[in-house]
């Protein structure tokens, strides 16, 4: 049984798991929002165009995270404005954003010199995470659980009965806005800490799960910051043991309780 | 006269090369079935489902890596994987569409990624990522003109068809076809093409070639036949020129080169489009806004 435990007496374990654990729960929030408004894939989209954002951040010398800041939040207002004003269907137009930020992004990063770990954007480094990117994932986190904690029940109202929510005189294009700033500044925050699989995973199953277990919107949010926090901390033990990459069991962990509930 | 022929010289250099001309060649092939599916997607509201795909593959190429089998045959294996998983999910749950995509996809990725941790010496996963188009095994390249051959056969046999179930799913279960198999079907040529695009630009750029030359198609154009021509030729032009191009450019990759231009070829269309493009959209605006008896009459929806 000792060895069960072992774990927790890693320094750079416990940090991990208290990483995952936060990252999950805000990420667990959002999805809820996020699959019922059938935005799902909007996590992965924004998670793409940070790129071009960072190379330029690496050209010019500002904070990597301030330029994949813009640039995702660029790639949301750009993905509602030509839904808004071109007839492409939603996802097509979130998708032509997205690859072709990516697409810049590349060309980018190829074309200058510059330090950008594509490999590290792309897995991040749970176990080996650096205190300023700990940080600033913690920080994103609580800032943005602290948001819809302030504006969750006008988001609500907002996202699933826009119509009332004009007529009860709500600002309801700049809410859905910092619903989506938030998402943004969620996902920039943590790929660097965890991962980007990881973030896009948690921006969808947790919300999937709670779909399918609960009718309400409360019991919803419990379900899914439930299982991820079960998955989280499943996920970061289980790789420690088999001495795979973390990010990936945390999101199978995630992915076989949805699987329990279909 | 002679500054004249040393520039001939200088753009023509690239095609004295065997290997640029096979990467144009194989790019063309992967683009213009990419590009004729995107169509059919875009009508469907299916744009991410190239997205889901070009990232489950991942496991199965990893298990072929594994087992020493082409990674084609790994690839299709958990396209189809994906496929009949992510079916199984939306009609099992009350998920929508997105989210049941989503859990699927990013499961499958998940497993993919911490199979390849656990590989020695892995995979050359930048190559499966971004592609290596200059690069390309013959092998390679054989297999991927022999994808999209395929592809484009069985589309141009049940085109029709494939329309009426991409456009209007209830219709044409009205009209007696068979909805599920055309459904199935489907997807299956776009896991193909998926897996023929991937070898040629990569995993994360196979995604543009499936959504941007139907998105632009569909701005330039109302009829579907035509947006399908045009469809190709943005895509086929953009892969040839942009492999062309990325010889030029220090360090670039030629996936990159070939989405940026598809891209910028979008926001040509999206701006200067006869019907449906912004200036367009703007004259209309304007037009209404001279002449009070048509606004009017376009508010409540007369004559639109």
């Amino acid at each position: 049984m000792s060895g069960v435990f072992e774990v927790l007496t890693q320094d750079f374990m416990v940090t991990a798991l208290l990483t995952a654990s936060l990252v999950g729960v805000a990420c667990a929030v959002l999805s809820c929002f996020v699959v019922l408004k059938g935005w799902s894939l909007m996590g992965d989209a924004v998670s793409h165009a940070i790129l071009p954002g960072v190379a330029v951040a690496a050209m010019v010398g500002v904070p990597l995270s301030l330029g994949a800041f813009v640039s995702g939040v660029a790639c949301v207002g750009l993905s509602g404005w030509l839904r808004n004003s071109t007839r492409l269907k939603p996802d097509t137009a979130m998708g032509v954003v997205f690859t072709g930020l990516f697409g810049l992004g590349l060309v980018l990063v190829a074309a200058t010199p510059s330090d950008v770990h594509l490999k590290h954007i792309l897995y991040g480094n749970l176990l080996g995470i650096e205190r300023a990117e700990l940080v600033q994932a913690v920080a994103a986190c609580v800032g943005s659980l602290v948001v819809l904690a302030l504006l969750g029940r006008d988001v609500r109202l907002v996202c699933f009965d826009p119509a009332h929510a004009r007529v009860i005189g709500l600002p309801a294009g700049l809410l859905q806005f910092v619903l989506l700033a938030v998402l943004s500044a969620t996902v920039v925050a943590s790929i660097q800490a965890v991962g980007l699989i990881l973030v896009v995973a948690m921006l969808i199953t947790p919300g999937a799960i709670g779909v399918m277990m609960a009718d309400r919107f409360g019991p919803m949010l419990a379900w899914a910051a439930g299982s991820t926090l079960a998955a989280s901390v499943a996920g970061t033990f289980v790789s420690y043991w088999v001495d795979g990459a973390t990010g990936p069991c945390i999101v199978l962990a995630l992915a076989a309780p949805f699987a329990a509930t279909t | 006269m002679l500054l004249g022929a040393d520039w001939l010289g200088v753009l023509t250099e690239p095609l004295s090369y065997q290997f640029m001309v096979k990467a144009i060649a194989v790019g063309a092939a992967a683009a213009l079935v990419c590009s004729v599916l995107s169509c059919y997607l875009a009508l469907r509201g299916w744009a991410l489902m190239g997205d889901a795909l070009a990232h489950s593959v991942l496991p199965g190429v990893v298990v072929a890596f594994i087992l020493g089998l082409p990674f084609a045959l790994g690839a299709v294996v958990a396209a189809a994987i994906a496929v009949v998983g992510i079916g199984a999910v939306r009609a099992g749950t009350r998920l929508k569409e997105d989210a049941s995509i989503g859990v699927v996809f990013t499961a499958m990725f998940a497993l993919g990624l911490l199979l390849k941790s656990k590989l020695p010496a892995g995979v050359d996963f930048q190559s499966i990522l971004l592609g290596n188009l200059l690069g390309i095994s013959d092998g390679d390249a054989l297999q991927c003109f022999a994808i999209a051959a395929a592809v484009l056969l069985v589309v141009a046999l049940t085109w029709r068809d494939l329309v009426a179930v991409s456009f209007d799913p209830a219709h044409a279960r009205a009209i007696g076809l068979p909805v599920g198999m055309l459904t199935g079907l489907l997807l299956g040529l776009t896991a193909a093409a998926t897996v023929a695009g991937l070898q040629a630009v990569g995993a994360a750029l196979v995604v543009a070639m499936l959504i941007t030359p139907g998105a632009t198609a569909c701005l330039l154009t109302d009829r579907f036949g035509r947006m399908v021509w045009i469809a190709a030729a943005v895509g086929v032009g953009s892969a040839v020129v942009g492999a062309y191009a990325s010889y030029f450019v220090r360090g670039a990759t030629t996936g990159g080169c070939i989405i940026t231009l598809q891209a910028a070829v979008f926001v040509a269309a999206l701006i200067v489009a006869p019907r449906h493009g912004l200036i367009a959209a703007r004259r209309a605006s304007l037009r209404l806004r001279a002449d009070p008896r048509a606004a009017a009459l376009a508010a409540e929806g007369v004559g639109t």
